[in-house]
């Protein structure tokens, strides 16, 4: 077990790479109450044409299968995880995203017991037909309730519009007839595949002994026996830089329009360190131009063009990335003029300095503060990980960006031809 | 079990500073609470203030000049916001800021962030006899739209009409942000008497949390701050003629059955029970677990049979409102499955009421509690929340006696508890394609 210590951050990370191919992480962080532990694989809705090295054949398989995936691990032969974790008085809960899928629990007690719970389940599939059929009406009413959410219907629309062809632009639930192709063999196929230790990524933050909880994962670990590690191939459709649409337009039952402008990547960034200095650059740039303590955001809170919900969000993998800035406005398309007048007035003069400082200094602090919540460290940890990048040299990159690299990106990032806009109106 | 930790209260008349010193977070806490009855009169107006008090001060006097002083502090996070416990409006400003032992050039800036919050609540930017006006029309659009927002989310709104259905008449049912119809005829004077009328009436909490050096040092200079910006601390008079915050009683007839049509996929069901007990009754504790065993956990009979049984929906909950005595239940499901939803719940009902509960059902709502009360000590507003419940309950309990308690209910106290549920109000979101069941 390795250690490296943080001396700027206060504490010490532990890692172990299993005979198995896991890569195991544990963060102690003395004086906290409960154990948040995640079990992550590198598979998310946008891997949804695949092989295994040897294989003949590329699959394509259905729309929402990585999510379908996520539910059904739930079930095992004895009956229901959830019941497993509970009788560990521990809290557990998973999610899929684009590019991972994560299992978690969070606990005050029984931490052994809970962590061979989150590896036995992850590591054992139990599909049957009938299983598989009875899960659809639930995830059904999954898919409908975000229907019927703004929040995702406007962001989702915002990818269609910016992507072509890359599965990003598919929404990770699938649709309501998407999943109905679901069976257990293609479940199995996508689990063999993608649930391999060596693909996935083991994290535990909280008040819990280190040596103690790696010696449960690395003897749980032994017990099993793998195959070995498969090489996976993933096939993404090569996805022009420009945007697919300038425009999407949906109808909902809402009081107001919703609107985000995003602007799309045009290049692919290799896997590592710059992700991540990307992100944070990116971020900053973002916050000087339109967060709550920009000219811009003040000037249109004072028009009534938004409302204090108006929010920016930029999201880095290897293969894409886009911003995106929105919310609340009764006039979207004057929202939008705004929003380009102002990067008209930025391109020209370059971004304020005094700004720029105060937003790189903000960001450290809210990372500072952001690492007493166990659940924002889990969840962005492996993800990060799996991208190449450390969350814990966030400090560390926000400390030597340079105005100049801010100017750099604000120029090269807010192109018109990488911008679509997505809007959500009230039924008539 | 160890002593688990708790806050150290000041008292002043009705000013209340809860203190809490640990090395636990990166971050410092600071939350100000004040505390009136719900009046329908004042609703609107009293619900804008927590929001215009962040439209400016005398010494930061824009929206503007207030964040950029808060992101100055190395990003420190300042909110406010209204909201509603029992039949008491409580509006809220909340200050956290990285701690400065760890951030080079950071001297100083917890000081300056207490400064700034009691700034924004007791110094707000003045013009003639009334708050700013231009501040004011900012407002009145901002509130505007945060009350028609509450639209947008189907489960918050369907919750919102469940419950003024239920409490219609009472001060518990007014909504938290006010009235829409009521934005015209506010006006800056008004606001501002109503902003004097909140200083000089409500309770006034303010927690700390954080790895302070001195904690008493620290109370006294809020109380001292207190005593300066506010009006007639009352001395010695602890909460005189504030009646602790009770249950909503219970009342004879039949369920109220509401249902409003919406043109949306999924339509929403919502059961309100009331029960007659809340936070500070020694059944509450029974209640809880009452609640989990039916609706607080996927280990809980809603989640397997409404959901994992019946595939009907991918959330079916319920949840105790601390401070009224509500249960409520919330689920989504296909707006055609309805009955057979409603069926469902009232069999879970039944059978708790039954004394139709396993020993399992029990244990693991028990740790399941326990493990999120003892979650709660990781979360500074979590836990300052928690102990605000107690406050205007009339009953305060540590997290420690918390779990005790929880950990001595019988069964039989789990279905007395239970029996307690009375159906008070059905209320469905009917979405598309529901219409022809009507």
């Amino acid at each position: 077990m390795r250690e490296s210590i943080d001396d700027r951050l206060g504490h010490v990370l532990y890692h172990e790479t299993l005979p198995n191919g896991l890569n195991v992480y544990l963060l102690p962080k003395p004086g906290f109450q409960q154990t948040y532990a995640t079990f992550t694989t590198h598979y998310g809705s946008v891997d949804s044409t695949f092989r295994l090295t040897g294989e003949p054949e590329f699959t394509t398989v259905p729309d929402g299968i990585a999510h379908f995936l996520e539910h059904k691990m739930f079930e095992s032969e004895h009956g229901d995880v959830f019941r497993d974790f509970a009788r560990h008085g521990a809290s557990a809960n998973a999610y899929t995203t684009f590019d991972i899928t994560s299992y978690l629990f969070s606990s005050t007690q029984d931490i052994q017991e809970n962590l061979e719970v989150l590896l036995d389940f992850v590591q054992d599939p139990y599909f049957t037909d009938e299983n598989v059929a009875k899960e659809k009406g639930i995830i059904a009413q999954e898919i409908r309730m975000y229907e019927d959410n703004p929040d995702t219907r406007v962001f989702y629309g915002l990818l269609r519009a910016l992507y072509a062809v890359h599965p990003v632009r598919i929404d990770i639930a699938g649709t309501v007839d998407s999943i109905q192709r679901i069976d257990k063999e293609t479940l199995y196929r996508c689990y063999r595949t993608f649930y391999h230790p060596a693909n996935m990524v083991f994290f535990a933050v909280g008040g819990f002994d280190p040596e103690a909880a790696m010696a449960v994962i690395r003897e749980n670990q032994a017990r099993k026996s793998f195959p070995e590690a498969p090489r996976i191939e993933r096939k993404t459709p090569s996805e022009p830089p420009g945007v697919h649409q300038a425009r999407a337009e949906v109808r909902l039952a809402v009081s107001q329009p919703r609107c985000l402008i995003g602007w799309k990547d045009p290049d692919p960034l290799p896997p590592g360190p710059g992700i991540l200095e990307r992100e944070l650059l990116t971020g900053v740039v973002l916050d000087v131009l339109f967060g709550r303590s920009s000219d811009l955001f003040d000037e249109l809170i004072g028009e009534g063009l938004i409302d204090q919900q108006f929010s920016w969000e930029y999201e880095r993998t290897p293969e894409y990335g886009y911003s995106l800035i929105g919310g609340n406005t009764p006039d979207p398309d004057r929202l939008a003029a705004r929003v380009e007048a102002k990067l008209d007035e930025v391109r020209e003069r370059g971004l304020p300095e005094a700004e720029f400082e105060r937003c790189r200094r903000k960001s450290i602090g809210r990372f500072m503060a952001a690492l007493d919540s166990p659940s924002y460290i889990a969840r962005h940890f492996a993800s990060y990980r799996f991208r190449g990048a450390d969350l814990f040299q966030t400090v560390e990159i926000l400390d030597r960006l340079t105005l100049e690299d801010a100017n750099r990106r604000m120029r090269e990032h807010f192109v018109s031809g990488q911008r679509s806009i997505s809007v959500v109106l009230p039924k008539a | 079990m160890s002593e688990l930790t708790t806050f150290h209260t000041v008292d002043e008349g009705r000013f209340h500073i809860h203190t809490l010193q640990t090395d636990q977070f990166r971050t410092r806490h600071l939350v100000a609470k004040l505390a009136v009855p719900l009046h329908r009169e004042r609703i609107t107006e009293t619900a804008m203030l927590p929001y215009l008090w962040l439209e400016g001060t005398r010494s930061h006097p824009t929206a503007l000049a207030i964040t950029r002083c808060a992101d100055d502090l190395f990003g420190a996070m300042l909110r406010s916001g209204i909201g509603k416990r029992g039949n008491r409006h409580v509006a809220e400003v909340y200050l956290s800021v990285p701690d400065e032992g760890r951030l080079r050039g950071a001297d100083g800036i917890f000081e300056q962030g207490l400064g700034l919050l009691l700034e924004v609540v007791t110094d707000p930017l003045l013009e003639g006899g009334g708050f700013s006006n231009g501040n004011v029309e900012r407002e009145r659009g901002l509130h505007r739209k945060r009350i028609e927002s509450v639209l947008d989310d189907k489960i918050a709104w369907a919750m919102e009409r469940a419950l003024a259905e239920s409490l219609a008449g009472l001060p518990e049912g007014l909504p938290r942000l006010g009235f829409a119809e009521d934005l015209e005829a506010v006006t800056p004077e008004g606001l501002y008497a109503a902003h004097q009328a909140l200083l000089q009436e409500a309770e006034v909490h303010v927690y700390a949390i954080g790895a302070f050096d001195d904690s008493p040092a620290l109370a006294s200079r809020v109380l001292t701050a207190l005593r300066e910006a506010f009006p007639d601390p009352r001395h010695g008079t602890p909460s005189p003629g504030v009646p602790a915050v009770a249950p909503v009683p219970a009342r004879s007839g039949e369920p109220h059955r509401v249902t409003d049509d919406q043109p949306v996929q999924q339509g929403k069901l919502n059961l309100v029970y009331r029960t007659g007990v809340a936070y500070a009754s020694d059944d509450y504790p029974a209640l809880l677990v009452a609640n989990g065993v039916l609706g607080g956990f996927p280990h809980s009979k809603l989640f397997r049979n409404v959901r994992e049984k019946a595939s009907l929906a991918y959330y079916a909950s319920s949840r105790v409102d601390a401070l009224s005595g509500l249960v409520i239940i919330q689920t989504g499901i296909d707006p055609a499955n309805r009955d057979r939803a409603e069926a469902i719940i009232l069999e879970q009902v039944d059978a708790l009421r039954r004394g139709d509960v396993a020993d399992e059902e029990l244990a693991f709502t028990k740790r399941g509690l326990a493990n999120q009360y003892r979650q709660s000590l990781d979360v500074p507003a979590a836990m300052a929340d928690i102990h605000f419940g107690g406050v205007l309950a009339g009953h305060t309990r540590t997290v420690d006696e918390l779990l005790d308690a929880i950990a001595d209910v019988t069964r039989d106290q789990v279905v007395a508890a239970a029996n307690r549920l009375q159906l008070d109000t059905v209320y469905f979101l009917r979405g598309e394609g529901g219409a022809e069941h009507a």
